[in-house]
């Protein structure tokens, strides 16, 4: 890794990553504030939605009268994956395509700088990203909730932190090797947002249809399940495999991809 | 031992050619002039050389080192400005030397010399900087390490007539200095001003290699008379080395001459009373088509002569 170049990539991204941090905190502040005003009743009403339409906003295997059920379907359910998904796939399309359809990849690589080095650097930069991401979503819940009665304790907040990140270091990671293989940051953003999509469809449909329900166990949507670890419980282990599985492979192979690949 | 060499290097973007079989070589303290049209394959040349694309067949040497797509040490010791300078845009160029000099782990001796020479501002963004600005912060990353080998993309694009002046005198200087320089460039006037020896690309293969005093020699000029009594145009078809004469009017005519004929073609209009003449430097372009029209056989290696 090239300090100069993690620096240098931190900085170009900085307010980017600035209104997202910004975004994610008010946003789970804002949830947190709103937790007290939900009654029983509204929580019953939600619960008697269909399993496929508590589905579509992540809620179905935590009961949404718990404080994990309501914060899996309120914010850390889609409305979550979409703003990290994202931040971590605009960030990872332009760091290998988007920089080679604008030129400044040549200008990078006409200093002594290796190509494994660029890569592991906007690799590096992204588990910070990550990080910070899964940091500013659930603190803000752990530091504002005691105020409206929701006490999480720290250790199921680092728990959330790490899973989280593993999360986002999964999506970024396939974005990432989406980069390294395509010109122009457009073509890996739409490919990454369009798998991510599918795979929340296929989790979405999963009790409907058998191809879906195929997809599970690689699914990562569906192993997204914050409101357990928020209700004292534990994901799946598979979960976390899967999650780190992806990402490195997915890392490694944007190294080996950009080894070989034309760069200008 | 040639600093930068290449052997049937070839570059093919899918059926599309870049660059075909072009074998070459650049010798310690010159200045060679990678002369072509646009799209003639002299950015994919450089490209290959500097690995940044992967040659489809064939390899490259610089500074007696194998070119690699990952040859991060030998790039050290080059600098390089691209054909079409692109950086980025919301950062300074103070920014950028700083981060170039990160990245050559704080070397560049030059900076405040150049920017001196340049008379850039290096505060300001540059999404904020002209065309020429832009070519000439450029210009600096590229020279601020002192490098042993410039490879330059047409430098001085963009650039007021000043500022050319600078570039060729920095060029002469880093030469002087037993530098090598290699210089892709359209502009005749440029080649003969710094280049020693010059290669002409066209579509993809290299047609010919040879020192910049041959390739003036083969220079054409057109030249239109007009006299005071009317003449006819066999009077200068007769000179040798002249040719494509035609009267415009009864007193006027115009000529082609190549190389040295010029100076017999003027001697000759001067047997005549002149009322006006008028001598235009062909193009290189106009060089091209006289001396290399259907000339597709690649020069097959060093020195090579035009087929």
């Amino acid at each position: 890794m090239s300090w100069t170049l993690f620096k240098a990539t931190v900085h170009q991204h900085r307010t980017s990553m600035f209104w997202f941090v910004a975004g994610l905190v008010s946003y789970a502040w804002m949830m947190a504030w709103f937790y007290p005003t939900i009654g029983e009743e509204y929580g019953k009403l939600v619960e008697a939605f269909p399993p496929e339409l508590l589905a579509i906003f992540g809620g179905s295997e935590v009961p949404f009268t718990s404080v994990g059920g309501y914060f899996q379907t309120e914010y850390l359910g889609v409305m979550w994956m979409l703003i990290v998904s994202a931040a971590v796939i605009i960030y990872a399309s332009r760091a290998l395509a988007g920089e080679i359809a604008g030129g400044t990849m040549e200008f990078v690589l006409s200093q002594p700088v290796s190509r494994a080095r660029v890569v592991l650097t906007r690799v590096a930069v992204l588990v910070l990203y990550a990080v910070i991401l899964a940091t500013a979503s659930f603190v803000p819940i752990e530091v504002f909730g005691p105020a409206y009665d929701i006490n999480l304790g720290w250790s199921v907040t680092w728990t959330l932190i790490a899973f989280g990140t593993l999360f986002v270091l999964a999506v970024g990671g396939f974005a990432m090797m989406l980069s390294a293989i395509f010109r122009g940051g457009g073509k890996p953003g739409a490919i990454a947002a369009g798998v991510l999509g599918a795979l929340w469809i296929a989790d979405v449909l999963s009790g409907a249809s058998e191809i879906a329900e195929a997809l599970g166990p690689i699914n990562i949507v569906a192993y997204w399940q914050p409101g357990l670890i928020i209700n004292g419980g534990e994901v799946a282990a598979e979960a976390w495999w899967l999650y780190g599985a992806v990402a490195v492979v997915a890392s490694l192979a944007s190294v080996l991809i950009f080894l070989r690949r034309d760069v200008a | 031992m040639d600093v930068i060499s290449t052997r049937s290097l070839t570059k093919y973007y899918g059926k599309t050619k870049g660059v075909a079989d072009l074998t070459m070589g650049v010798p310690q303290g010159a200045v060679y002039g990678f002369l072509g049209p646009n799209g003639a394959g002299k950015t994919t040349t450089i490209r290959c050389l500097l690995g940044m694309l992967k040659p489809t067949s064939g390899s490259g040497t610089l500074l007696g080192e194998t070119v690699t797509l990952d040859g991060a040490n030998l790039r050290r010791r080059i600098g390089y400005v691209a054909g079409e300078v692109r950086l980025y845009e919301k950062e300074t160029g103070r920014w950028h030397m700083q981060y170039a000099a990160g990245l050559r782990g704080g070397r560049a001796p030059l900076t405040d010399e150049l920017l001196e020479r340049f008379e850039l501002d290096p505060s300001r963004r540059v999404r904020e900087l002209s065309k020429g600005n832009k070519q000439k912060l450029a210009l600096i990353l590229a020279l601020a390490h002192d490098p042993e080998l410039l490879i330059l993309d047409e430098p001085t694009s963009g650039l007021d007539p000043l500022n050319q002046e600078t570039v060729y005198s920095l060029i002469e200087e880093r030469v002087a200095e037993g530098r090598t320089v290699f210089l892709s460039s359209h502009v005749l006037s440029e080649v003969e001003r710094v280049c020693d020896i010059v290669g002409i690309i066209r579509e993809g293969h290299l047609v010919a290699e040879e020192g910049v005093k041959a390739l003036l020699g083969k220079r054409l000029r057109q030249v239109d008379v007009e006299f005071a009594e009317p003449v006819d145009p066999a009077f200068l078809a007769q000179v040798s080395g002249v040719d494509n004469v035609s009267a415009i009017s009864a007193t006027a005519l115009t000529a082609r001459a190549k190389g040295d004929a010029v100076d017999a073609l003027v001697k000759r209009i001067a047997e005549q009373q002149v009322v006006d003449l008028r001598i235009q430097q062909a193009s290189l372009e106009d060089v091209f088509l006289e001396y290399y029209r259907d000339s597709v056989a690649p020069v097959s290696g060093e020195g090579g002569e035009v087929r």
